[in-house]
């Protein structure tokens, strides 16, 4: 900040030495002599000071600010006071304007300066409730898709159930009786000696043999669809409470049924599976993790390739680890994978939900994801979670 | 603060004139050059704008010497009343010694009397002034208009403020020199101890508002 406004006056200040150098050279002409100007003290400031000069004091508020001095008629002298003095008001209301303006600008600015860190603080506060709210508007987005996955999948599978549970049931049913009527078929060839022959001649002991074989195979396949039905039931949290203490390997082999009937051809997958402490979880949630996590596996190698599937326990963490020697990710994309909405897929093809919702789920467990991968060699996926 | 100079043979005491705009600050200085006949008397320096209101302030400097040779120099200063310009208020207030606060006495005027005596008050402590040691005399100016608020309810409103009340006309004279006779009285009260103007300097109060005010005292 400059000096204050309301300081005293200094000649030198109001009248530079170039100043004093053209208003005394002027003056020193008119008198026709030596004339000198002089601070309060009598010192020179410029010109010089004549043998036996009368002096004439520079008045500008109360007190002289300096004199001039010159060997003229007082008249003479008091004239050139006169025009000093004029020059000297005119630089004094110039220059106490300047700085009085100055002081009140800054004065001005520092206020401002205040009033702008005010809404610096309340920007930078809103700015942070904004992201707040986005961070919780995309967690309700994300826990609302699961949601209505689950839900979705829990309606088809129900609708399945019921769907399938009919047929099969009558179809079971039906090949009991028949394996029955079979018997009694059987039966026949004691009585009928006559029919021996003809027994003989349709080769009915194949015909008998081959045809409970058969209904063996029914059974097993109707059989078979019931596990399915169940495994989807199981996997849809349909018949089952929210928490279970279970080992974590029964929700791998959920997601593994659900993946095996769609895997393309050419692609393997390697289940090794092993038993692990049985520990508290929700167990369709893991599921959908674990299916999540397979999905992209299943896509990365979609031209032919091997996904592995381990379960191992080490050091006091459950650890299961997909790994698949497919396309790999980019670095650039694999920071991103778990950014909700991310997808490099194209659109409707992928939610750039499913990495997003597993670490959520693995989180919710206490447990880690981590994602290691080598573009053209594979990715391996490791979900960590505590005992 | 009052500023002594270096050499301790002068003593300044800047005084502002303060309040709404059109208020009558400069009338009031106008006329205490015009009324007052100190020792030293220096011309009235003013910085106006082209429809004659304050732009940027009035000085007017007054002064005596002490018998024991100091100097008592008073810068008498109005701020701008507009209310843009704040800064410059601000500005003005720093460092004053003495206020005098010029009230509108029209009725219509209480409203801006009010918003300017809290302006001052807050400018005050912006500027690091305490407000409740600072010299100051609240003036009503203008009582030679109509329609102006009575004195009886100004005094009853005013009853429970510290300082003194003065009703003058400053465009004819009345009320400007008691307003400014109150001042530094203040002042004298505030700063004379300090300055030790009785002890060092042999100056009471009545002396010291002889010399600053002259025959008009």
């Amino acid at each position: 900040m400059s000096a204050a406004f309301d300081r005293e006056w200094v000649l030198g200040e109001l009248l530079p030495a170039k100043e004093q150098e053209k208003a005394g050279a002027a003056l020193a002409t008119l008198l026709g002599g030596d004339f000198a100007i002089l601070d309060p003290a009598g010192a020179v400031l410029w010109g010089r000071l004549a043998e036996g000069a009368e002096r004439e004091p520079l008045v500008l508020e109360l007190e002289p600010i300096g004199y001039v001095a010159a060997r003229v008629p007082a008249a003479s002298l008091r004239s050139a006071a006169a025009l000093i003095r004029q020059i000297l008001s005119a630089r004094s209301r110039y220059i106490l304007a300047a700085d009085f303006h100055n002081e009140a600008v800054n004065a001005d600015y520092e206020a401002l300066k205040a009033s702008e860190t005010r809404y610096k603080a309340l920007s930078q506060a809103l700015e942070q409730r904004v992201r707040e709210q986005v961070a919780q508007i995309e967690a309700q987005q994300r826990q609302l898709y699961v949601t209505d996955k689950f839900a979705a999948v829990g309606q088809l599978a129900a609708g399945v159930a019921h769907e399938i549970n009919n047929p099969v049931g009558f179809i079971r049913s039906n090949l009991n009786t028949l394996r029955g009527y079979l018997q009694q078929f059987a039966e026949l060839k004691s009585d009928l000696t006559t029919a021996g022959e003809n027994w003989q001649r349709l080769d009915l002991d194949f015909a008998l043999e081959d045809g409970l074989a058969v209904v063996d195979e029914c059974v097993a396949g109707a059989d078979r669809i019931s596990r399915i039905v169940k495994d989807l039931k199981g996997f849809s949290n349909v018949d089952h409470p929210a928490e279970e203490v279970l080992d974590i390997s029964e929700c791998v082999q959920r997601a593994v049924s659900l993946v095996t009937p769609r895997l393309p051809p050419g692609v393997r997958l390697r289940v090794e599976l092993s038993p692990l402490p049985p520990r508290s979880c929700q167990p369709w949630q893991l599921a959908e993790a674990f299916h999540n996590i397979l999905q992209n596996a299943v896509q990365a190698v979609s031209d032919g390739g091997e996904i592995r599937i381990r379960s191992l326990t080490v050091d006091n963490q459950l650890v299961i680890r997909i790994d698949d020697d497919g396309a790999g990710i980019p670095p650039d994309q694999l920071e991103r994978v778990f950014d909700p909405f991310y997808s490099t897929r194209d659109v409707g093809k992928g939610t750039g939900l499913g990495l997003t919702v597993t670490r959520d789920i693995v989180q919710a467990h206490g447990g880690t994801v981590a994602i290691a991968s080598q573009p053209g060699r594979g990715t391996c996926v490791t979900v960590a979670l505590p005992l | 603060m009052p500023e002594l100079d270096d050499t301790g043979s002068r003593l300044t005491f800047k005084l502002v004139y303060y309040g709404p705009a059109l208020s009558g600050k400069t009338t009031n200085l106008l006329r205490l050059h015009d009324l007052l006949a100190p020792e030293l008397k220096g011309e009235m320096m003013t910085l106006e704008t082209a429809d004659d209101r304050t732009l940027f302030f009035d000085l007017l400097p007054l002064g005596f010497r002490a018998k024991s040779g100091l100097l008592i120099r008073c810068r008498l200063f109005t701020v701008p009343g507009q209310v843009k310009h704040d800064g410059t208020r601000k500005a003005m207030l720093s460092r004053a010694d003495g206020v005098v606060f010029v009230a509108d006495s029209r009725q219509t005027q209480e409203v801006n009397n009010g918003e300017s005596f809290q302006n001052l008050a807050d400018n005050a402590a912006r500027v690091g002034i305490d407000f409740d040691r600072l010299p100051l005399v609240v003036e009503f100016n203008k009582r030679d208009l109509p329609n102006i608020v009575s004195e009886a309810e100004i005094r009853a409103r005013w009853s429970a403020a510290p300082w003194p009340l003065t009703f003058a006309s400053a465009l004819t004279g009345p009320g400007v020199v008691e307003t400014f006779r109150e001042l530094i009285a203040a002042v004298y009260r505030r700063f004379a101890g300090e300055f030790r103007l009785r002890e060092e300097h042999g100056l009471s109060e009545a002396d010291f508002v002889a010399g600053i005010m002259g025959s008009a005292a």
